[in-house]
């Protein structure tokens, strides 16, 4: 669900965290709008008004895991984490991760990619909030989502603060709720670097 | 004397005495909290097969050594009268894990992961960090891609900076300036953003752990490029007999562990 939608209405935090994205087209490649968070966190007030909508949204969850994907979820999930009491996991592309660690791989526009997290980082039973910066076709996602299930935790949902729109209407990725800040744009009127 | 360590997370450590990076002998360093044995003797490597204990793997089970110390040097700040910061260090220094030849034969891999599951010492690791800088009129946090993502925005969150990514190449979209540096074997770059500082802001540069330097030195080259001033560097770990140290160009470095 978009958090316009689920109790933030009119919140002016929301138009700042938007306002405060940068639009990149054509990067990586030709016809996509790059949704570039890199402003957000320039922008003191708009980063800390990110972190503090989640938070905010769940203290009280009894979380005590977030997973944040690599690399964007680094910046976003720890904040979270550390708000909240809860044990922060790196899900890694291959071979970041030393020790033994467990694998799920996902389908790409093109070929696949993996995500992997560390053996015994998470316990069976546990709560988990998932964590990144983006959500497009949820293929990443559910990638994490399907890691922290084999080991027997329980994925509460998953938090991002751009969603594509894509995902609008289908806010669940295999049954985990997906909770999101703000859509994309599609044009910056004003580039804000 | 060895002790196990236990934290929320059942992440089971214990101490050895010395640990081998690269083919070199490292000394152990003297510690401040005085529960911890103080030995600074060189001894041969064990064996990662004799250090791990009986168990297969490498998984969060006892059988991990470790050899991290509290930083002793005069670049840590002084400790408050309560010894706060000691029993702080001592748990960050706890619940860092070793990783033996990893990526490759005879490298003892400093793996932060295991801070990071203990709730407590990443606040702490945090905590020690923005105590330091608060004050220091920073306004900008530069962490280095991957683990500086991990390290950094939360310190800036806490001091108020900017957080600014340095990323390895063709991930930033957009304009970037680049900064290559010298590798064992080859070269790798590191990217900013065009715009993302300011001629004459004051920077902390900050990744989770200093080996040769070349990675810092290359972040600092960056921002002073730009004009801006590199007030200090700061990493949770420091693999001391690297002498990464000496490669940042006079700018000074703050470390938790060594």
């Amino acid at each position: 669900m978009f958090a316009e939608e689920n109790g933030l209405h009119g919140d002016p935090r929301i138009k700042a965290i938007s306002d405060a994205i940068r639009v990149v087209p054509h990067f990586p490649k030709p016809g996509i709008m790059f949704q570039d968070i890199t402003t957000l966190l320039l922008d003191q007030k708009a980063f800390k008004y990110t972190v503090d909508i989640f938070v905010d949204r769940y203290r009280d969850k009894k979380i005590s895991v977030v997973a944040g994907v690599e690399a964007r979820g680094f910046i976003f999930g720890p904040p979270i984490a550390l708000a909240i009491g809860a044990k922060f996991v790196p899900l890694r592309k291959p071979k970041k991760l030393p020790g033994e660690v467990i694998s799920e791989s996902y389908v790409l526009e093109y070929g696949t990619d993996c995500l992997e997290m560390h053996v015994g980082a998470v316990q069976p039973g546990e709560s988990v909030l998932i964590v990144d910066d983006l959500v497009a076709t949820g293929g990443t996602l559910s990638a994490a989502i399907r890691l922290l299930e084999r080991v027997g935790a329980e994925v509460i949902e998953c938090a991002c603060v751009i969603g594509l729109p894509q995902v609008k209407g289908n806010w669940r990725l295999n049954g985990v709720p997906l909770y999101v800040l703000v859509e994309p744009r599609l044009t910056d009127l004003e580039c804000s670097l | 004397m060895d002790s196990l360590k236990i934290f929320n997370s059942d992440v089971v450590i214990m101490k050895s005495h010395t640990f081998l990076y690269n083919g070199n002998f490292v000394n152990s360093l003297k510690l401040l909290a005085p529960s911890f044995p103080s030995t600074c003797t060189k001894k041969p490597p064990t064996s990662a097969s004799t250090a791990r204990g009986g168990t297969t793997g490498r998984h969060f089970q006892p059988s991990s050594h470790i050899d991290l110390k509290p930083s002793c040097s005069s670049h840590m700040a002084a400790p408050t009268s309560d010894g706060l910061i000691d029993d702080r260090i001592a748990r960050i220094t706890s619940a860092i894990r070793v990783i033996p030849d990893f990526p490759k034969p005879g490298i003892l891999f400093q793996d932060i992961t295991t801070l990071l599951l203990d709730p407590v010492a990443f606040k702490d690791t945090i905590d020690l960090f923005v105590e330091r800088y608060k004050d220091k009129n920073i306004s900008v946090v530069a962490g280095v891609e991957a683990r500086g993502f991990i390290f950094g925005p939360p310190i800036a969150l806490a001091i108020g900076a900017k957080f600014v990514p340095m990323r390895k190449p063709n991930k930033l979209p957009g304009a970037v300036i680049s900064e290559e540096y010298s590798l064992e074997y080859g070269t790798d770059k590191i990217e900013m953003h065009v715009g993302a500082v300011q001629e004459g802001e004051r920077a902390l540069v900050i990744d989770d752990l200093i080996a040769t330097g070349g990675t810092l030195c290359a972040a600092i080259s960056l921002l002073e490029r730009v004009g801006v001033k590199v007030v200090e560097c700061a990493c949770v770990i420091e693999l001391p007999e690297l002498k990464g140290r000496e490669r940042l160009g006079g700018k000074p470095l703050y470390v938790l562990v060594s």
